[in-house]
């Protein structure tokens, strides 16, 4: 199976701070990897990385063939102009645009439309696959309304796939939390990807809930997405994960199947500590 | 149907299942639906406004009337970049300025037609909004509102010191609309009932455009490019994930309430025939702005109760003399304390037509779920755990 997205030696400081140090991987088409490691190992940011919101210092991230990821002259960097022209879209892949290339993804902390109802949350999602332009809306021309009734449509369909079964007029912070997580990932499917970001899914989900978000990431790669997920939940990830990749300080420690990660002895050193290193120390 | 879904909606790797069952069609009643109600009171609004020459069609009542209309149109402008876009936006009445001047320059020195004006209108409004939008709108909520304050400031003072401009003492003699050899000015009498004042011919070309733009602003702001307006305001980062480019949204709101600002503007030169840097002071700004925030941001009707408010309330006060000012700040204060949100919020929902969830009931030890039943559940024994998580 080819590649759907490759990392190779991602670097990102912030200052001195190296949160992201050489990290490689790659996904492939309809799997579902997990990226694992305690906190602070940089997993969000190369998340961000990946998804178009930082820029990292160094490195390459191929999508799909297309570069995430782009060169600036050597010309900018030498009259300090690169941050400037970087902030204005030049020489950078806009989140937005590598939404439109299917990766999408999700927040750790819920980021929903606070003051849109959760249908208005998903149709917000189809913006990029809707044909609507101004005077189509402004005249409310038989297009629009075709445009919108398929809008609607698709957004419930992703409602009733993630099994979303509360008020779809409600405003998203009248549901209880578990139902948040649902919309969520009904938003982010909204724009039809081919690689799902998913950051912390399952956090403060009870087990019942978990169990459910399980089958619906088994679902959604059965869709033929790949999905990729951060997790802490090491219960959740052993059962769902095809592959696991292990972060630690920003470097990447280990990378394979669950059961060869388990007994991986940097893993394990990763997470639990070593006895011996804190005598010699 | 699924034909039409093709057409709609762009070709993409991936569609949603069909929705695992149709929903019901909502209601379409007057009084057994939110949208239906809304419609119902704007055609009242539009009846009123269309009524209120016949009743009163005095000289002095027309003229508040249209700059009454003329604050709606204004505060729909700002609506859309303040209460969609979530843009705090400090000069926008430096859009308001360049409709007027535009308008009033053109009909006077270069001697064009009020509809040629127009057109000069709107197209100068675009290129504002993008000449003032583009650089600024990289910044964020406190120094966006700095850098448009100063703008603003930039386009009032730059009329003042003009010669086009007129200086200090403006443009006079701006023409009204004429067609051909007839003009507002003429009069016109229909069915033996005279319409005698420009005054009046005007008031109804103001409630036109009024009329179409609240009904444009709004509809703008249900379709694909108002998500993402809405989508920018709530979550920046979310909205660009989500595929919106907030950039292009941004800019697209300011360039829309730069055309609404410098229409409302064109009327403006037009009905009082005369403009002076005066009338585009930063005060202005800020009685938008106020009107919006106090009718309630991203609201329609809210907006224009807003705007009503703080065109009327000064000429209703003005048997306080020079109290009057005190008297309206007092009310707005406590409009503000009462109303935090809004004398009529975006998110209000008509009280008869309130979805309530149903309250999960009190947990007590009748609704508690037993042990037994948990254990065969999960398959773990749980009341140790939860004692000792009470521990």
């Amino acid at each position: 199976m080819s590649a759907l997205l490759e990392v190779r030696d991602l670097r990102l400081q912030f200052g001195g701070v190296t949160a992201v140090d050489g990290l490689s991987f790659e996904v492939r088409e309809g799997e579902i990897l997990a990226v694992i490691g305690p906190n602070g190992a940089g997993k969000t940011s190369a998340f961000n990385c990946i998804s178009g919101f930082y820029l990292p210092t160094a490195g390459s991230v191929v999508f799909d063939g297309k570069a995430i990821v782009r060169a600036v002259p050597a010309i900018w960097r030498r009259l300090g102009l690169v941050n400037l022209l970087q902030s204005f879209g030049f020489y950078r892949v806009l989140p937005s645009r590598v939404t439109k290339w299917g990766m999408a993804r999700t927040f750790q902390n819920l980021r929903l439309f606070r003051e849109l109802s959760v249908l208005e949350n998903v149709t917000t999602a189809m913006h990029a696959n809707l044909r609507e332009g101004f005077w189509s809306t402004l005249l409310h021309t038989p297009g629009y309304r075709r445009a919108e009734a398929a809008c609607v449509r698709e957004a419930r369909g992703w409602l009733d796939f993630v099994g979303f079964e509360d008020d779809e007029q409600l405003y998203v912070t009248q549901l209880p939390y578990g139902e948040q997580r649902r919309v969520e990932i009904a938003r982010a499917l909204a724009t039809s990807p081919k690689l799902l970001l998913l950051d912390e899914p399952a956090a403060g989900l009870n087990f019942n809930e978990k169990q459910t978000l399980m089958r619906l990431i088994r679902k959604i790669r059965g869709l033929g997405v790949a999905v990729v997920l951060i997790e802490h939940d090491m219960g959740l990830v052993m059962e769902l994960a095809e592959r696991i990749v292990v972060l630690n300080y920003g470097k990447e420690i280990a990378d394979g199947a669950p059961e060869d990660v388990k007994r991986n002895p940097a893993v394990i050193e990763a997470y639990l500590g070593v006895y011996e290193s804190e005598d010699a120390s | 149907m699924a034909r039409d879904l093709d057409h709609a909606l762009k070709h993409v790797p991936l569609r949603a299942p069909a929705p695992l069952y149709e929903r019901p069609q909502p209601p379409k009643g007057v009084f057994s639906s939110q949208r239906g109600f809304m419609r119902a009171l704007g055609l009242v609004a539009v009846l009123l406004v269309a009524v209120l020459p016949f009743m009163d069609a005095s000289r002095y009542t027309m003229s508040i009337a249209t700059s009454a209309l003329i604050y709606v149109m204004l505060c729909m402008g700002l609506n859309v970049v303040v209460g969609y876009a979530g843009l705090l936006d400090l000069g926008y009445i430096a859009f308001f300025a360049v409709g007027a001047y535009i308008s009033g320059i053109f009909t006077t020195v270069l001697g064009w037609p009020m509809w040629a004006a127009l057109i000069a209108t709107i197209v100068a409004c675009i290129t504002a909004g993008i000449i003032i939008g583009a650089p600024t709108l990289r910044l964020r909520s406190d120094y966006l509102a700095i850098v448009t304050l100063g703008f603003g400031e930039i386009i009032r003072i730059t009329a003042n010191n003009l010669k086009i401009t007129g200086g200090p003492s403006g443009i006079h003699g701006i023409p009204t609309w004429s067609f051909g050899p007839w003009g507002f000015d003429d009069g016109f009498n229909l069915f033996g009932i005279d319409f005698p004042e420009r005054v009046v011919f005007y008031y109804f070309v103001a409630a036109v455009v009024i009329v179409v733009g609240v009904i444009g602003a709004g509809r703008l702001a249900k379709g694909r490019l108002g998500r993402a307006w809405k989508a920018v305001r709530d979550d920046e980062d979310a909205a660009e994930a989500m595929g919106i480019n907030t950039y292009i949204a941004k800019i697209s709101a300011y360039i829309i309430g730069a055309v609404w600002a410098g229409m409302a503007g064109q009327l403006m030169a037009t009905h009082l025939s005369a403009i002076s840097p005066n009338s585009f002071q930063f005060l202005y700004s800020a009685l938008i702005l106020m009107a919006v925030v106090l009718g309630g941001m991203g609201s329609t009707p809210g907006v224009i109760i807003g705007a009503l408010f703080v065109s009327l309330a000064p000429e209703l006060l003005r048997d306080f003399a020079e109290w009057r000012y005190l008297i309206f700040g007092v009310l707005l204060v406590v409009v503000m304390l009462f109303r935090p949100s809004g004398l009529w919020p975006a998110t209000a929902v008509l009280p008869w037509l309130r979805r309530t969830r149903p309250t999960p009931p009190a947990f007590t030890e009748a609704t508690a779920v037993p042990a037994s039943v948990m254990e065969s559940v999960d398959g773990t024994p749980t009341t140790e755990a939860h004692e000792g998580d009470r521990a």
